[in-house]
């Protein structure tokens, strides 16, 4: 009886201790997903809606610059993703040497970008790559080019851009995960290799890889909704553009919500897509990631 | 259940002294209201905000209760937020007047009727140029003070003409396809590209448009975009100026307004307010001059007046303090001349009180241009720019323009791109 007693205080204090966090939870997180999802079934323009059924996912099938935005992300996603887990990985692998020297100082540096504001960047990264911009001018004195790249006015070379903005400034951060993975990695393992004579290819391949393999899968997952949800470069430094060749999904729905004739059920109703496509490229990479496993 | 008792007890007496601190409070903000306290909302620290001083100056002269707080806000914010309140039915923040460019208004009126105070109620509409009251009348009320005019020019170095051996005679009352040949011997003869363009954006082809009273939309309903001739010839233009390499392709306004600054480029076909911008180098005074917009020729319609951009002030119907909020609109920017004539000089502000055009400044002309009349050109061309309903759906169709700008400069068939903003335009108008 007294044990009952003490279950039941100790779990009412337990509540009353999470509640406070429970309902600012329930308040900021979870009824805004309820109303947006309940938003995405409305139709109509600015404060005049009404319940529209399917018509917003109907909408979707039929929309051009739905299917741009996705294509971008697409190109984004299948070009920097790996690009960038690549990068960070064999600088992580470098700066793991204990043999080299100023190591403090290379991590700082390869850190520094993804502390920086996104906005200054950005800016940084659109007067650099403007038709007068540093990087040109640099180019056509070392006669790389003979005329000025139009970086923020073709719609390749625009792509080009918001690819290197993202990976300068994202690929330090992935490598601070693999750096810390890499020091719980036994050494006695690398020592055994080497004394069987594996090269050091192989030893990368075959060793550090697989014993990464779950945090290869953790920042590849970070990396996806990353893409899934970049805005504020292409927002800053190409707007979308030029011919929406930079477009994003979440460009789009601050396009459809700001910029045009609010459409607040529409827009919700793409936000929504993202979630879905979020959703199963993270289960698509969980599962490549267990097959692996159970196949070794 | 003692302690309880004394506990609520506690809370009353704690919810006593609330209401009387509330009470107290609003007790302030109710004297503090009788002095009227107006909250201006508005962007460009060189050319609205002073304007807007400027006027809140010589209305608290006569009316030294009224007090004002104007606030620096990007464009692209106060839209974001104007949007986000209205929906979310909260009013609180939201200021008294607020500035909204004009094709960007009518969805604000059709969207969320009754946000905005209606101003033909008590102002007389008459007395402003026609096509800015238009932009802002839905349901036959109109709720703007039209001020900031977009009535375009074009503005030119004349050095680097001259060196291609043109006198500014040879500017006058031309055509685009002139205007072309002219590019190209400039081009030829200095190096520099005749205009520049931000490839994300289609103030160009606006300018080219409207010019012929012709808009992307019919009747500010329907898309008006095949089967457009002002449209189309618009687009073949720029697509010639584009092949014969007279454009220089910018990204951004940063980037747009250094082309001309610096040197680069030979003109600039722009809403007069640029030219504040023009004039922000002061070594290149008396190099430019303005000659009315180039015709589209071949178009029905086509006139060399026309209009880009330019905004007007709005009363929020949220306001506490509608009253003054229109009294102030409607004594300094309804009704004085002599307001007009400082922003003018100090601003390049052409403002839409068409009385304001008999003020001297108006008369007056400017060694940065040459020592030309330009604001009575600008003034005399205000009254004659064709009227065009901006309608609901102006950004949609300015975006499906912008999205095939790269495509059209590259070569791409123009009727091709026409179905592709129609598609576009049809898609997001749903």
């Amino acid at each position: 009886m007294a044990k009952t007693r003490l279950d039941r205080s100790e779990q009412i204090n337990g509540w009353a201790f999470v509640m406070p966090a429970l309902v600012l939870l329930g308040l900021f997180m979870i009824y805004p997903i309820i109303w947006s999802l309940w938003m995405s079934f409305q139709v109509g323009r600015g404060a005049n809606f009404s319940f529209g059924g399917l018509a917003n996912i109907q909408r979707l099938a039929n929309d051009a610059l739905l299917i741009k935005a996705l294509t971008n992300t697409t190109i984004f996603f299948f070009i920097q993703v790996p690009i960038m887990i690549v990068l960070a990985l064999l600088l992580a692998v470098a700066l793991n040497d204990p043999t080299l020297k100023f190591r403090g100082l290379f991590r700082t540096a390869l850190f520094l970008p993804c502390v920086t504001s996104l906005i200054a960047y950005s800016s940084l990264f659109k007067s650099m790559f403007s038709t007068d911009g540093i990087i040109n001018q640099a180019l056509l004195t070392l006669h790389v080019i003979g005329t000025p790249i139009p970086w923020l006015t073709d719609p390749f070379w625009s792509r080009v851009v918001i690819i290197t903005a993202i990976t300068w400034r994202w690929t330090g951060y992935n490598m601070i995960f693999y750096l810390a993975a890499l020091q719980n990695v036994d050494k006695s393992i690398y020592e055994a290799a080497r004394i069987d004579g594996i090269p050091a290819w192989a030893r990368f391949t075959r060793i550090t890889i697989p014993m990464l393999k779950p945090v290869i899968l953790f920042t590849t997952i970070l990396s996806t909704i990353g893409t899934l949800q970049l805005f504020d470069e292409v927002n800053n430094i190409t707007q979308g553009g030029p011919g929406n060749a930079t477009l994003t999904l979440s460009m789009y729905i601050y396009n459809l919500t700001f910029r045009m004739m609010p459409s607040f059920g529409y827009s919700a109703t793409v936000s929504w897509v993202i979630v879905v496509i979020v959703a199963v490229l993270s289960f698509i990479q969980f599962m490549i990631a267990r097959d692996r496993r159970r196949a070794t | 259940m003692k302690q309880l008792g004394s506990g609520v007890r506690a809370g009353g007496r704690f919810a006593a002294a609330l209401v009387g601190a509330a009470m107290m409070a609003s007790a302030a903000f109710v004297s503090a209201a009788s002095a009227a306290e107006l909250t201006v909302w508005c962007w460009d620290p060189n050319f609205n905000i002073p304007a807007m001083k400027d006027a809140t100056e010589r209305y608290t002269k006569a009316h030294p209760d009224t007090t004002f707080t104007i606030a620096n806000i990007t464009q692209d914010e106060i839209n974001q937020k104007l949007q986000t309140q209205f929906l979310a039915g909260v009013t609180d923040g939201l200021p008294d007047i607020v500035l909204i460019q004009d094709d960007n208004i009518q969805r604000f009126l059709q969207s969320f009727p009754g946000s905005f105070v209606p101003l033909s109620d008590s102002i007389d509409m008459s007395k402003f140029a026609q096509y800015k009251v238009a932009a802002a009348t839905h349901d036959g009320k109109s709720y703007s003070l039209p001020f900031d005019s977009g009535v375009a020019g074009l503005f030119y170095r004349t050095d680097y003409l001259e060196q291609a051996g043109y006198k500014p005679e040879d500017l006058q009352n031309i055509s685009w396809a002139k205007l072309i040949e002219i590019g190209k011997d400039v081009l030829a003869k200095t190096g520099h590209p005749l205009v520049s363009m931000d490839y994300n954006g289609d103030d160009l082809i606006v300018l080219m448009m409207q010019s012929t009273g012709q808009w992307y939309l019919k009747d500010g309903k329907e898309p008006n975009i095949i089967g457009n001739p002002a449209l189309k010839a618009a687009l073949q233009t720029f697509q010639t100026m584009a092949k014969e390499g007279i454009i220089k392709s910018v990204s951004g306004w940063t980037d747009y307004t250094g082309s001309f600054t610096s040197g680069q480029v030979a003109a600039v076909p722009q809403g007069v307010w640029i030219t504040g911008t023009i004039k922000s180098v002061p070594d290149q005074s008396g190099k430019w001059r303005v000659a009315p917009m180039p015709i589209l020729e071949g178009v029905e319609g086509a006139t060399h007046f026309t209009n880009n951009g330019g905004s007007s002030w709005y009363v929020l119907a949220s306001s506490k303090h509608q009253d003054e909020a229109v009294d102030f609109l409607k004594t300094v920017w309804g009704g004085d001349v002599d307001f007009y004539q400082g922003i003018l000089i100090n601003q390049g502000a052409v403002g839409s009180l068409l009385a304001a055009r008999e003020g001297a400044a108006y008369k007056e002309s400017d060694p940065f241009f040459n020592g030309e009349p330009v604001w009575q050109n600008f003034s005399d061309w205000l009254a004659k720019v064709p009227t065009v309903d901006y309608g609901t759906f102006t950004p949609e169709a300015r975006m499906a323009v912008r999205a095939q700008i790269p495509n059209i400069a590259n070569g791409g068939d123009i009727d091709e791109a026409l179905k592709a903003i129609d598609a576009q335009l049809r898609q997001q108008m749903q």
